[in-house]
């Protein structure tokens, strides 16, 4: 009991107020995996946006659809996640909700056209989120890590997704390809397979 | 009467304000309560003792988790849970009971007139340390722990796991 009661005098001594830059311990790491791929995939690959002449908005709008919104709710997620206490089925089940239109396009792909996966470029595609990703996932634990999730399972499967949709959010501008199934196998596989990695090394990368 | 709740909640609110004596205050009200939701879960004392210091420490420095206005109560639980179920995970799983005693599996006499050295020597170094220093220096598990910077729990573990090792290299048939 005497033990208890140095410890409570010596975290008393330091007083309740939060040390400054938290907020920024979580968001920086997060931001600068984003910064960091934007400004890798800009130096090895040319043509940014340059299928937009050709097929317009439209296929760039899907991507930057989907992986801006996943990479945003993952981050309010992460966020939910570090904070312990806090109900977390709703940002779960956020983090679905920009798979949904996905889905559907490529539902309505598949029944009016058949599958559309094969694209030129799909080895650079490929190369850019495997490489990416787990760039972007380290930056995604390293900010989880300022917090305190207490489910790290969830928290990793979050961090994964972030990973897949910055790598994502990144190459996007330079893809030519327009079938969604191409998307799904060449972008969505590659973000479920980081998200099922995050799942399985949560609990080790995100221990506190 | 002050619902316990808003208690914590208070002291909280205070502690931030910059007022040292209410967040000691709040640390002992704190204590407290994981206190009693642990002895609920966890058998041994000295186990106790271990998960309730290590859930203080972690309510200190995770506080800038706790979002200012939300109830203190489900994030600390939160946090004393997360740090039972990680000692549980770091003691291998299981819920054995590793008491000061828990070593008194074997029997005093086991090693009577053995090398103790020679016998040490079989064992991987981390546990052979473990036993030198609390069976042969004499110091308690807090302490050679303190030595070597690790949990107490750990400590326990490691001369648990080393004395039943040292049992079974005893008692294996000699060729």
């Amino acid at each position: 009991m005497n033990n208890i009661n140095s410890v409570l005098d010596q975290l008393a001594s330091e007083g309740a107020a939060p040390p400054p830059g938290q907020g920024l311990r979580f968001a920086g790491p997060l931001l600068a995996v984003l910064v960091l791929c934007a400004m890798g995939v800009t130096v090895v690959f040319d043509g940014a946006f340059a299928s937009m002449a050709r097929h317009g908005m439209g296929p760039i709008a899907v991507k930057w659809g989907f992986s801006i919104a996943l990479l945003a709710l993952c981050g309010l997620a992460l966020l939910i996640l570090g904070k312990p206490g806090r109900p977390s089925n709703a940002a779960m089940f956020a983090v679905a909700i920009p798979f949904v239109p996905v889905l559907a396009l490529l539902g309505f792909e598949l029944a009016i056209a058949g599958p559309l996966v094969y694209g030129e470029t799909w080895r650079e595609c490929l190369a850019a989120m495997l490489v990416m990703s787990p760039i972007a996932f380290a930056g995604a634990i390293s900010g989880a890590r300022s917090l305190a999730p207490t489910n790290t399972r969830r928290a990793g499967l979050v961090a994964g997704l972030f990973g897949g949709a910055v790598a994502m959010t990144a190459y996007a501008p330079f893809c030519p390809e327009l079938g969604m199934a191409y998307m799904a196998v060449f972008y969505l596989l590659p973000i479920l397979t980081m998200a099922l990695l995050g799942w399985a090394l949560g609990p080790k990368l995100l221990r506190w | 009467m002050e619902d316990p709740a808003d208690a914590l909640d208070r002291l909280m609110a205070d502690a931030r304000a910059g007022d040292r004596k209410a967040y000691r205050q709040f640390l002992a009200e704190a204590s407290g309560r994981i206190r009693a939701m642990l002895s609920r879960k966890v058998g041994a004392d000295s186990e106790l003792e271990d998960v309730l210091q290590e859930s203080l420490i972690a309510l200190h420095e995770k506080r800038h988790t706790l979002d200012p206005g939300r109830p203190v109560g489900p994030w600390m639980y939160a946090i004393a849970n997360y740090k039972l179920i990680d000692h549980w995970r770091k003691r291998g799983r299981s819920r054995l009971v590793l008491d000061d005693e828990a070593d008194m599996d074997v029997a005093a006499d086991t090693f009577a007139g053995m090398d103790i050295a020679a016998l040490l020597g079989e064992l991987p170094e981390a546990q052979a340390e473990a036993i030198r220093m609390t069976h042969i220096e004499g110091m308690t598990n807090r302490e050679a722990a303190e030595r070597l910077g690790i949990g107490t729990s750990a400590m326990k573990l490691r001369v648990h796991r080393g004395m039943l090792r040292l049992k079974e290299i005893v008692d294996q048939p000699k060729t």
